[in-house]
C-alpha cells in the first residue's frame, strides 16, 4: 500500500464498513479533507504509521494531522493502537482523537491514561452524528495548529 | 467420876432432891425425894442413874457445857461423830463444829431458849474435824440454879446425816419432777393417776387436781384405748415400756405426738402397784424430723436423676462417700467400684487428682475445667466439664464434683464451626458466580454499546441519506415509510443509550457527599422548563434539607421524577407540580406531586420495572426505564421510593435515601 502518508489530512482507523461509509461522507459532503487514509484494523494502523514489520527507520513515518481511532477493532485494539502511538517519540505530538461508540468508564478513563487528545462517542442519531464530525474535521484541520517540526 | 456432871456438889445433890429431872415435854419422870430415903434407896438410884447413863451413851450423843456455852463433857459417840478427842474438845464451845450454814438468828433463838431456861429442841448441821458434815437432831435441856438461871446445858443429840441426806435426794427428786418439761404422771393398775406434775399439768392442760383419781384414759384418742390396756398388761408383768410414740388429747381437744416410757412402779415388798409414765411432747421434733425427712428425700431425687454425674468424696481419705447413677451411667464403672479405692487410685480422674499428693494440694481448692478429657471403663474417650467444691458436713470437709458430659455439646460446637466454614466456602463461591456473572453482564454492555449502536446509526444514517439524494425516486407512501424507519432507529438509539445508563449505575462506584438538593432541582427544573415554555404551569418547590449522595446520580433521580410529572401533565391546564420535603424518623423524604395522568395503584409494583409502561406510547412518550433507574439509584445508596396515586388524579413519589431494603 504505497500512500504518500505525508500528505494525508486524516487517518481514520474503522473497522464498520457503514461507519466508514458514512464518515467519509461527511467529510466528502462537507469538503474538510481532501485526503483520508483508512486502515480497517489495528495492525493496519500500525502498519500504515510504522511501516509493515521490523520498526521503520527514522523518517519513514508520515505524520497525519489527527488520527480518528476506533476502539474495538480486529486484531489489534484501538487502546493498544494508542498506547503505541503515545509511546513512540515519532508519533507522539499527532493528535489521537477516540471515536467509538463505547461509553464505557473505563474505556474513557484509559484513552486519557494514554495520552488520547480527545474522545467522543458516536452519536446515533445522524443528524448529530453529522454534526459531530463536521465539528470534528474544522477543529482539528482548520483550528487546530500542528507541530511540524520533528521533536524527536 | 463425871458423873457428878448431873450432880456436881452434896448442896447440889440436895437441890436435886427438891427438884426434877425435866425431860423434853417438861414432864417430870423421876419423883427423886420420894425414893431418897435411905443409903440402901441411894445407893440403888445411883445404880440405876449409871444404868440410865451407860443406856443414853449408848443411844445418844451427849455433851453438857457451862452457862459460857464451854463443854465441860462429851461422850464417846460425840467423840466419834466430831472427829475430835475428848481432850480437843472440852474447855471449847461448839463453834468449833460450826458448820456456817445455820444463819445467826438461828443460834440466837437457840440460846435465847435455853438461857431463858426453857428446852430448845432442833436439828443442827455440824462440821466433823475433817471437814465432813453430819447432822444431829438436838435436845438442849438447861439445868437451873437458886437463882433460876443456867447452871448447866445438856445436849442430847442423835445422828440424823443419813434421813437428811434422803430427805434431799428426795427434794431434789421432787424438784425434778416438778421442773421437768416432761409430763410425769404416776397411775395404778387400774390406769387411776395418783400423781401429775407441773410439766403434765402444761402439756396436757388438767390441773393435777382435775387429774388425780381420774382414769388416764381421758388423755387417750378412743381409737387409741386398746393402747392403754396393752401397756398396762405389760406393766403387770414387769415390762417397761420405752419411747412409745403415740397421740394423746389435750383438754382443749387438740391432739399432740408424745413419746411415752412407762415403767412400773412396786412397793416396799417388790409387788407391782403401779406404774409412772414420763411423757415428752415430740410435735415439734416430729414436724422438724419429717421436714428433714423431706428435704432430704428431695435432695436425695435430685442427686439420684440428675443429669450431671456427682461425686461426694471425703476431703481426708480421699474415699468416694457417694456416686450418683448418672456418673455410674456415664463413666461405666459401679458404685461398688467406686468405693473402693481412693479417688487416685481410681485411675478416673488422673487429670485433676493423679496422686495422693496432688489430691492434697487441690483439696481445699475449688476446681474448674471446661473441657477435661476422660476415658470410660469400655474405652470411650468423652469429654466433661469438671467443677469441685469443698465444704463442710457436720465439721468434716468433703468435695462435690459435679461432672457434665460434654461430648455431645462439642461435637455440636465442631459441627457448627464446620457448618459455618461450609457456608463461608459456600459463600464465597457464589460471590465468585456472581462476580463471573456480573463481568458477563458488562461484557455484554460493553458489546451492546459498541454493536448495537452502529447499526442504528447505519439505519438512520442511510434512511437520511435515501431522503436526501433519493426522495425524487419515492411516492409520498415510500417517504412516509422512510420516516417511520428514521422514528424507529432513533427510538431504537434511545432505548439502548437507557438500558446503557440503567446498566451502568448498577455498577459504577458511588461517590458521596453532601449535595444541595435545592440547586439540584432547580437546575432540573430549568432544563425541564426551557423545552415546555409554552405551558400554563404552577411549580411550587417547599424547603429541601441538603443530602448525602452521589451528585450526578440524585440529580438524575430529580430529573427523572420531574420529567415524568412534567410529561403526565402535559393535557393538564395548569399543570401543578409540588415539589417538598418531610420530616421521617430514618432522615428526610422528599416528593414530587403532580395533578397529571396518575395511575391505578394495583399496577405500583409494576411501575419501577425495566421497560415497564402504564401508558401508551402515542399517549405518552419515553422507553419505561426512567423509573427503574430512580429506583436502582436509590437502592445503591440504601434508600427508597414509593408511590401514591390515582387514575386521572395525579401521583406522589416519594423517596428517601436511608430505610431501604439494602440499608446498612
Amino acid at each position: 500500500m504505497p500512500v504518500d502518508y505525508g500528505e494525508a489530512d486524516i487517518l481514520l482507523v474503522e473497522d464498520n464498513p457503514t461507519d466508514l461509509e458514512l464518515t467519509l461522507r461527511v467529510f466528502k459532503k462537507h469538503q474538510l479533507a481532501n485526503r483520508i487514509e483508512v486502515a480497517r484494523d489495528g495492525v493496519e494502523a500500525l502498519d500504515l504509521l510504522f511501516g509493515r514489520g521490523a520498526p521503520p527507520e527514522r523518517g519513514s513515518i508520515r505524520i497525519p494531522k489527527v488520527i480518528l481511532l476506533d476502539l474495538k477493532l480486529p486484531k489489534i485494539g484501538g487502546l493498544e493502537v494508542l498506547r503505541r502511538i503515545k509511546s513512540d517519540a515519532r508519533t507522539r505530538t499527532i493528535p489521537v482523537v477516540v471515536l467509538t461508540s463505547s461509553q464505557e468508564e473505563q474505556d474513557l478513563v484509559r484513552s486519557y491514561q494514554l495520552g488520547v487528545n480527545s474522545y467522543i462517542v458516536k452519536p446515533v442519531n445522524f443528524d448529530q452524528f453529522t454534526d459531530c464530525l463536521r465539528q470534528i474535521g474544522i477543529y482539528w484541520l482548520f483550528c487546530n495548529a500542528p507541530l511540524n517540526i520533528d521533536v524527536a | 467420876m463425871k458423873m457428878g456432871t448431873l450432880h456436881d456438889t452434896a448442896e447440889e445433890k440436895q437441890e436435886a432432891t427438891q427438884t426434877s429431872l425435866v425431860v423434853p415435854g417438861g414432864s417430870k419422870i423421876i419423883p427423886l425425894a420420894e425414893r431418897l430415903h435411905s443409903e440402901t434407896e441411894l445407893k440403888t438410884l445411883l445404880r440405876e442413874v449409871i444404868d440410865l447413863k451407860a443406856a443414853l451413851d449408848e443411844h445418844a450423843i451427849v455433851a453438857i457445857t457451862d452457862p459460857q456455852g464451854r463443854i465441860t463433857y462429851v461422850n464417846e459417840k460425840f467423840c466419834a461423830i466430831s472427829k475430835y478427842s475428848r481432850e480437843e474438845l472440852l474447855g471449847q464451845d461448839h463453834r468449833l463444829i460450826n458448820s456456817g450454814i445455820h444463819p445467826p438468828e438461828f443460834i440466837r433463838h437457840l440460846w435465847a431458849t435455853i438461857s431463858s431456861g426453857e428446852v430448845w429442841h432442833g436439828e443442827i448441821k455440824n462440821r466433823a474435824k475433817d471437814g465432813s458434815f453430819y447432822w444431829v437432831e438436838t435436845t438442849i435441856v438447861p439445868f437451873l440454879n437458886d437463882h433460876g438461871t443456867p447452871r448447866q446445858y445438856v445436849a442430847i443429840r442423835a445422828d440424823i446425816t443419813a434421813r437428811k441426806k434422803a430427805e434431799a435426794a428426795a427434794a431434789q427428786l421432787a424438784a425434778i419432777v416438778e421442773s421437768s418439761d416432761d409430763a410425769i404422771v404416776g397411775k395404778d393398775l387400774n390406769g387411776i393417776v395418783t400423781s401429775w406434775n407441773a410439766g403434765a399439768e402444761k402439756m396436757f392442760g388438767y390441773r393435777a387436781a382435775e387429774m388425780t383419781g381420774e382414769s388416764i384414759r381421758r388423755l387417750i384418742p378412743p381409737e387409741r384405748h386398746d393402747e392403754e390396756t396393752h401397756i398396762l398388761r405389760q406393766i403387770r408383768r414387769g415390762v417397761c415400756v420405752r419411747h412409745f410414740e403415740t397421740v394423746r388429747l389435750r383438754q382443749d381437744g387438740t391432739s399432740l405426738n408424745v413419746s411415752v416410757t412407762v415403767s412400773a412402779i412396786r412397793d416396799s415388798g417388790g409387788k407391782i402397784i403401779g406404774a409412772s409414765k414420763v411423757a415428752r411432747d415430740v410435735t415439734d421434733e416430729k414436724r422438724i424430723s419429717e421436714s428433714l425427712a423431706a428435704s432430704e428425700l428431695r435432695y436425695r431425687r435430685l442427686f439420684e436423676t440428675a443429669q450431671d454425674g456427682i461425686l461426694i468424696v471425703d476431703a481426708q481419705t480421699g474415699m468416694v462417700a457417694n456416686v450418683n447413677p448418672s456418673l455410674i451411667t456415664t463413666l461405666g464403672v459401679s458404685h461398688e467400684q467406686f468405693l473402693a479405692k481412693p479417688i487416685w487410685e481410681l485411675g478416673l480422674f488422673n487429670d485433676v487428682w493423679a496422686t495422693e499428693k496432688e489430691f492434697t494440694e487441690l483439696k481445699d481448692k475449688r476446681v474448674r475445667y471446661e473441657h477435661l478429657p476422660l476415658q470410660t471403663r469400655d474405652g470411650r474417650r468423652i469429654e466433661v466439664e469438671f467443677v469441685s467444691n469443698v465444704y463442710l458436713v457436720n465439721g468434716a470437709k468433703v468435695i462435690q464434683c459435679n461432672i457434665r458430659d460434654v461430648t455431645a455439646r462439642r461435637q455440636a460446637e465442631e459441627a457448627l464451626q464446620q457448618l459455618n466454614a461450609s457456608l463461608e466456602q459456600r459463600v464465597l463461591d457464589r460471590t465468585l458466580q456472581l462476580e463471573s456473572a456480573n463481568r458477563e453482564l458488562e461484557a455484554f454492555s460493553y458489546s451492546v454499546s459498541h454493536d448495537l449502536r452502529a447499526p442504528v446509526r447505519a439505519i438512520s444514517g442511510f434512511s437520511r441519506i435515501v431522503r436526501e439524494d433519493h426522495s425524487a425516486a419515492l411516492e409520498a407512501e415510500g417517504l412516509r415509510y422512510l420516516g417511520l424507519v428514521e422514528k424507529s432507529a432513533l427510538q431504537m438509539g434511545q432505548l439502548i443509550d437507557d438500558l446503557l445508563t440503567f446498566s451502568r449505575t448498577g455498577r459504577q462506584a458511588l461517590r458521596v457527599r453532601t449535595v444541595s438538593t435545592t440547586d439540584v432541582v432547580n437546575a432540573c427544573l430549568a432544563d425541564l422548563q426551557a423545552s415546555n415554555t409554552d405551558r400554563r404551569m404552577v411549580i411550587s418547590v417547599g424547603e429541601l434539607p441538603d443530602c448525602e449522595a452521589d451528585c450526578s446520580l440524585l440529580r438524575q433521580v430529580w430529573f427523572n421524577l420531574l420529567e415524568n410529572a412534567f410529561k403526565y401533565t402535559q393535557k393538564c391546564d395548569p399543570a401543578v407540580i409540588t415539589i417538598g420535603a418531610r420530616q421521617e424518623a430514618g432522615g428526610n423524604s422528599y416528593f414530587v406531586q403532580d395533578n397529571g395522568a396518575g395511575f391505578d395503584m394495583k399496577y405500583a409494583d409494576k411501575l419501577f420495572g425495566v421497560f415497564q409502561r402504564l401508558h401508551l406510547a402515542e399517549e405518552y412518550e419515553g422507553t419505561g426505564v426512567g423509573l427503574a433507574l430512580v429506583r436502582r439509584i436509590l437502592q445503591r445508596h440504601g434508600g427508597r421510593v414509593w408511590t401514591e396515586a390515582k387514575p386521572n388524579e395525579g401521583a406522589t413519589f416519594h423517596f428517601a435515601l436511608t430505610g431501604g431494603p439494602d440499608a446498612g
